[in-house]
């Protein structure tokens, strides 16, 4: 049911709900009136009657010809005979009582008074139906303005309603309108209180989505312009090897032909590690210990490290317990292990893992040639190579990285390594 | 002939220095921009291979101040960045060509031929000295109608001096167009080369003037 038909249904039913609530009142209120009223003239007639002292027989007389009257007038004798009854036709209860009294007659309820005076009994009778009937016009009266007013209400309703309906129909066509393309905001001027919340919730909805867009598509932009490098490499490569006139020109053009393959394998890798770390995907919370990571890394580039001739060595004597992503803080370590390794000529690389006051620390400290400090924000940014980058690498390793540390609550920092020698990449986990 | 070619990506610098030897040209291979400028201004390279996305020094930006210099080196833009914009931007800037990552080897060579072509002022790959007929692209010599196997090194002396027939280059000039940083160079090897070619060809095709140098005689 639409807002403008339920509007419509609640409020005349309102309209009308409040025009018999006042008319039901009015009809109580002009029924205890009108018994007051009536009572009272009841009792004035029937203590006229009184006061007059009439023989039966001028009863008669005095009120020949009052048939209209409203009231029905008995006179009984002190032997109880009737002496006088002014509508004969009506039957009217016989005297019950003296005073007030509610009687039940053959064509319904009459309210009765009654007086004696020198054996004489008196009673003014009076049908309850006169009472009822003027609260009842009363509450009709008082109804009336409302009937009539309900259909005007209707169409007034109906036709406001429908008209500030039409912002929200225009509001509607402009969110129609947005596209992946376009995602400017909403205008919120024309827009009622009421809607403004949901206007402005939409407006941040597009604003967070079109961040999100455009950082998707400048990934995939970035990614396939990355992506050019090692492809070239690879076609030279290959021509290359496709050329050769003998066996060691193409056992030398394989082998680069190797390299700049597992070049490109790496660089996927990381796109895919970097695309799998999406910042909105609720982090995954594991119960680890850095201790055991940390020893896990520096077993698993042990050998990678020998080859180099660099000392590789993991300083984690205690547990350090975290509830973090197991198989995104490897992939941190992992990188930053590989980096060090990479960039360190000659020397040693330590991966610690301790807890610091209520948090826990990873690092991993190399004795290579260090990022200066100008530069350490850039390297966090996807895809940037220092001045200085060996070859192989991907410019993603540190984003990644950065991402996971993110999604951990954690602060990465880049700093000087001990007597001021070398990288410390530093993870503080909160 | 002898190149430059900067580019920063070590496996792209490697494969496309050796592709371009195996060419017969003489390649230095320098990696970052401010390297690429001091190199260039010597001015003893017929061709500047510059990838734009360089470190230190943008490619663009060495390529304009290369010409402010005054430097008429043709320059080959080998880039990633595929934007007709940054083609305009390329070509502008004082570029001759301008190829997209990933390239071919074939078409990297063509283009390189192609610019080398323009510069010494000839429409086709064919060069001809009277009975002297080199196909540039195919890197074949043809003497008075026959084949005539010619070595690396003996083709690019050959070219460079049929390059301008008449014209004296001299030793070094020669030495400059046809070795590298990295290659050796014997003290008698232009010496060498122009004997063997003149026992292949025709003994009285180049001429040896004593401090002038070397020169293709037109009319052989």
């Amino acid at each position: 049911m639409s807002i403008r038909r339920r509007l419509l249904v609640w409020l005349l039913a309102a309209v009308l709900a409040g025009g018999l609530v006042a008319a039901g009142v009015v009809f109580f209120q002009a029924r205890s009136e009108a018994n007051d009223l009536f009572d009272y003239q009841l009792r004035q007639l029937a203590l006229t009657l009184r006061d007059r002292s009439y023989t039966p027989s001028q009863f008669a007389q005095v009120l020949q010809g009052e048939e209209a009257l409203d009231f029905a007038i008995q006179v009984w004798g002190p032997d109880g005979t009737e002496l006088y009854e002014s509508h004969p036709q009506l039957r009217v209860p016989g005297a019950v009582q003296l005073g007030f009294s509610t009687g039940e007659g053959a064509d319904g309820q009459w309210r009765i008074f009654a007086i004696q005076q020198r054996g004489l009994t008196i009673q003014v009778a009076q049908p309850m139906a006169v009472r009822s009937q003027l609260a009842f016009d009363a509450a009709l009266r008082t109804l009336l303005p409302f009937l009539v007013a309900l259909p005007l209400m209707g169409l007034l309703i109906w036709r406001l309603v429908g008209q500030e309906m039409q912002v929200l129909e225009s509001t509607a066509r402009a969110v129609a309108r947005r596209t992946p393309e376009s995602l400017e905001p909403i205008a919120t001027r024309a827009v009622p209180d009421e809607i403004q919340p949901l206007v402005i919730a939409l407006n941040g909805l597009l604003a967070r989505l079109g961040g999100a867009l455009s950082g998707q598509r400048q990934f995939i932009a970035d990614a396939a312009h990355e992506l050019r490098t090692p492809l070239t490499a690879l076609k030279l490569q290959l021509q290359l090897a496709e050329r050769a006139r003998d066996a060691g020109e193409r056992e030398k053009a394989h082998a680069m032909l190797g390299e700049g393959i597992a070049r490109a394998v790496r660089l996927v890798e990381q796109l895919l590690a970097l695309a799998r770390l999406d910042p909105d995907a609720p982090a995954k919370r594991d119960a680890i210990d850095l201790a055991v990571l940390a020893r896990a890394a520096v077993q698993a580039q042990a050998a990678r490290a020998a080859d180099a001739g660099l000392a590789l060595e993991a300083e984690a004597p205690d547990p350090v317990p975290i509830d973090g992503d197991r198989g995104a803080l490897e992939t941190l370590l992992d990188n930053l292990v590989d980096n060090a390794l990479r960039y360190t000529p000659a020397g040693r690389v330590a991966v610690r893992a301790r807890r610091e006051g209520r948090g826990a620390v990873l690092e991993v400290e190399d004795t290579g040639p260090s990022i200066a400090p100008g530069e350490r924000q850039r390297v966090f940014d996807r895809f940037y190579r220092g001045e200085s980058a060996p070859t192989g690498g991907t410019g993603l390793g540190l984003a990644i990285v950065k991402r996971i540390a993110e999604r951990h609550g954690a602060i990465v920092e880049l700093l000087d390594g001990a007597d001021g020698k070398g990288l410390r990449v530093r993870v503080s986990f909160p | 002939m002898r190149l430059l070619l900067v580019e920063d990506d070590a496996m792209i610098g490697t494969a496309a220095q050796q592709g371009l030897r195996q060419e017969g040209h003489a390649v230095d291979w320098v990696r970052d921009g401010r390297e690429a400028e001091a190199a260039a201004a010597n001015g003893v390279y017929d061709l500047l291979l510059l990838d734009l996305g360089l470190p230190r020094k943008d490619g663009l930006a060495v390529l304009r101040s290369l010409r402010a210099k005054g430097l008429q080196v043709p320059v080959l833009i080998i880039t990633a960045r595929d934007a007709v914009s940054d083609r305009v931007a390329g070509l502008d800037a004082g570029a001759d060509d301008y190829l997209v990552k990933p390239f071919d080897l074939d078409e990297l060579a063509a283009r390189v031929r192609a610019v080398l072509r323009r510069q010494s002022g000839r429409a086709t790959a064919t060069l001809r000295v009277g009975e002297l007929e080199i196909d540039t692209a195919a890197r074949q010599v043809r003497w008075k109608g026959r084949d005539v196997p010619l070595s690396g090194r003996e083709y690019a002396l050959l070219e460079a001096l049929a390059d301008r027939p008449g014209a004296f280059l001299t030793r070094s000039q020669l030495e400059e167009r046809l070795y590298g940083w990295d290659d050796e160079i014997a003290s008698n090897a232009v010496e060498v080369h122009v004997h063997a070619l003149r026992r292949k060809l025709d003994p009285s095709i180049i001429r040896n003037v004593r401090g002038m140098g070397y020169s293709l005689v037109k009319g052989a």
